[in-house]
């Protein structure tokens, strides 16, 4: 049983590094993201053809991955950072799934529908199956740390202040002279570099990519973490990725409890749950488990003009 | 009673040891665990469901008997949605929370090579049904045993029926995915050993397209006299409106999964000549007609659940597995599945018939309800019946019945 709790931690910290990434171009800075997958894909192809075509150690096949999804997001966000709201969220829709048929019908980069075999592994050398699960458990959850302390870093500092207020109005950030273009650029590629860091920690982990592990439900999930744990609040994408994946993975374990439905009702009561769950945030609490924290504005005391007499 | 220093020793003795002669006695009566990981939903979610229903029908009849090696038998079911990432984390909890030996029944080769890195490195048994020529490669250990007759296998019978229809020049065309590419080459080649050629370069579209028209002109414009459309149900429709509409007289070859009564309800007379092909359990064998009464069905000379022949067979072979290594650790089972499936001994077709005779200490070979589950030193399944049909107003005529044997 703890091996499996190690596997579904591991899984959990990369839907954390995902939902913070998500959290940063969404919560932050307003920008909707449903190219997750996209960047998430690449980062695990390239690393994995950083690694076992070209013989990179891990290191190198994620920084490789972090290089190419920085990349891609930065030249997706030239072409269409200025589009606003739907229709970014169209054309990132559309990078997605572009990504992933380069993958299917790349063979000769890709692997094609076969998929890429990863023998390479975040572990420092084979210690057996135990200490292996451990040791890429303890290589995710470094990197879930450092992306949860660079995103409270940047949330909190004045960076943090003016995408929040992008996203709010951005005509009023560019009234005060900041370059809105260049800080949704940058909030852009900062997130798509960590989903691809993501993706190749993925990589490494599952040992098997083929082009069907990069399609739309993982956005979707990753997404969810995001609402459901309150976008804007960095604990809160934590919160809401763990939450996510406790649901996902832990109604496996009813299973035995609902001996009234088959194999298939149960597998769909799994999306019924989750389904259902999301409407009720939505519906109830719709800024999130944890609420993004209110930054009151501070009222100048209102002069007044002193009446003399 | 005098405490002496010999009661003090025994005792003190089996007190210490308590723990772990119980762990022991518990472990020899723990029921053994199964995984049954099927395509409940997605491109399997046809086919997933009866594979489910076959394992646990066996699975509850062997109980029923008494269990296996006395231990009785609990089948964990998870669905694999035919999604390698979802197969994976279903694996995990089979292989982590519920320690199981095997993992039966994934259907797509996508997901049973996904889970294959993790079953390799648990020592967990994995049979399935699948056609990638690639799912050997990745059994190190050899846990692996395929009931589906690689795409080689299938291809030979097809190009045996095109040759002898005179139909030597034929334009492949297919989805791209792991499946209809590895059968393009193997067709390609199976055509060349009966003297026949593939026009032009094999067409690969991506499923869930809008419209197929460009593909359907630029199979027409290769001028081939015939075309073999390795597609699914799902996009072979409108690929083959597209022809129809453009215009295409020549022979049409097609996968018999692909071309049933929701293909020909959706093109109606317009599929009529239409040749077709797949493997088929051998309708009207004991042990099929076996499988079918088993899970409530009645034989009626037709193919009913092509693959919960295969998924029984699954069952029954770990099953006899585990019987005949007297152990649950996976390399033993897989070394002992090759021994009941491949004989030499005396024909079983059930878990009953062949757990007894074990017990006698005689040796056993299964003959299975999918086929007579004999395996290449691979894993990969020796031979199996195909039968090629040809679409005549609406219904299926039987051209032929062959055994295709796989290659080495």
């Amino acid at each position: 049983m703890d091996a499996y709790l190690v596997a579904i931690l591991t899984i959990a910290g990369i839907y954390v590094i995902l939902a913070l990434a998500l959290n940063l171009q969404f919560g932050l800075t307003g920008l909707v993201n449903f190219g997750v997958v996209g960047f998430f894909g690449l980062g695990a192809y390239a690393s994995g053809i950083a690694t076992e075509s070209f013989h990179a150690p891990f290191i190198g096949g994620l920084a490789v991955a972090m290089a190419t999804g920085a990349l891609a997001g930065a030249a997706l966000a030239l072409l269409c950072l200025r589009l606003s709201g739907d229709f970014l969220a169209i054309v990132t829709l559309g990078f997605a799934e572009t990504v992933r048929l380069i993958f299917n019908n790349e063979d000769w980069l890709t692997g094609g529908p076969k998929g890429l075999l990863i023998m390479t592994r975040p572990v420092l050398a084979d210690f057996g199956r135990t200490a292996n699960a451990w040791m890429v458990l303890g290589v995710v959850l470094t990197g879930a740390v450092l992306t949860l302390a660079l995103m409270l870093r940047l949330a909190g500092t004045p960076y943090g202040r003016v995408l929040r207020a992008i996203r709010e109005d951005e005509l009023v950030p560019a009234t005060l002279g900041k370059n809105v273009f260049v800080y949704r650029l940058q909030s852009f590629v900062i997130g798509s570099m960590l989903m691809a860091a993501a993706g190749s920690l993925y990589a490494h982990y599952v040992q098997t990519i083929t082009p069907d592990n990069f399609t739309t439900p993982v956005a979707i999930l990753v997404w969810m973490s995001v609402i459901v744990g309150g976008p804007g609040n960095m604990l809160g994408a934590v919160v809401g990725a763990l939450a996510v994946v406790t649901i996902y993975e832990g109604s496996r374990f009813l299973t035995p409890w609902l001996g009234f439905l088959d194999a298939e009702q149960v597998s769909a009561l799994r999306f019924i749950v989750i389904g259902t769950a999301l409407i009720l945030v939505i519906r109830f609490r719709p800024e999130g488990l944890l609420p993004e924290p209110r930054h009151t504005p501070v009222v100048p005391a209102t002069r007044r003009p002193a009446l003399k007499g | 009673m005098d405490l002496t220093r010999r009661l003090f020793l025994t005792g003190s003795t089996l007190t210490v040891a308590a723990p772990a002669l119980l762990r022991y006695g518990l472990a020899q009566s723990e029921p053994i665990k199964v995984g049954s990981l099927v395509p409940l939903s997605g491109g399997g979610g046809p086919y997933g469901p009866e594979k489910a229903q076959a394992h646990k029908a066996v699975v509850e009849l062997v109980n029923k008997q008494g269990g296996v090696l006395g231990r009785q038998i609990v089948l964990v079911s998870e669905n694999s949605e035919t999604n390698p990432e979802a197969a994976v984390r279903a694996a995990r909890k089979m292989i982590d929370a519920d320690r199981v030996c095997a993992i039966l029944g994934t259907w797509a080769s996508s997901e049973t090579l996904g889970i294959m890195p993790l079953c390799q490195e648990a020592n967990v048994v994995q049979i399935f049904t699948g056609s990638s020529d690639t799912l050997p490669n990745g059994d190190k250990k050899g846990l692996c045993y395929n009931l589906q007759p690689l795409n080689k296998a299938w291809c030979v019978a097809l190009a045996d029926l095109a040759a002898k229809r005179g139909e030597l020049k034929i334009a492949f065309a297919g989805p791209k995915n792991d499946f209809a590419a590895s059968m393009g080459d193997s067709f390609s080649k199976a055509l060349e050993k009966v003297g026949g050629k593939i026009v032009g370069e094999p067409l690969y579209y991506n499923p869930n397209q809008v419209s197929y028209r460009a593909e359907a002109e630029r199979l027409i414009n290769t001028g081939a006299p015939a075309l073999f459309l390795a597609g699914y149900v799902t996009d072979l429709t409108p690929v083959y409106r597209e022809l129809v509409r453009g215009g295409y007289k020549g022979k049409v070859f097609a996968l018999s999964f692909a071309v049933g009564p929701q293909f020909k309800q959706a093109v109606g007379t317009a599929a009529d000549g239409i040749l077709h092909g797949s493997p088929v359990p051998p309708v009207g064998k004991d042990t099929y007609d076996a499988y079918l009464s088993l899970v409530g069905l009645k034989p009626n000379g037709q193919v009913q659940n092509p693959y919960g022949c295969a998924a029984y067979d699954e069952m029954n072979l770990l099953l006899l597995g585990i019987a005949s290594a007297r152990s649950t650790e996976g390399p033993k089972i897989a070394e002992h599945i090759m021994k009941v499936a491949n004989g030499p001994g005396e024909r079983v077709t059930t878990f009953a018939q062949g757990a007894k005779l074990l017990a006698e200490g005689k040796s056993i070979n299964y003959d299975g309800a999918s086929s007579s589950a004999d395996f290449l030193p691979n894993g990969m399944l020796k031979s199996r019946d195909f039968a090629l049909y040809e679409i005549q107003g609406d219904k299926d005529v039987l051209l032929t019945t062959t055994t295709s044997e796989a290659e080495q």
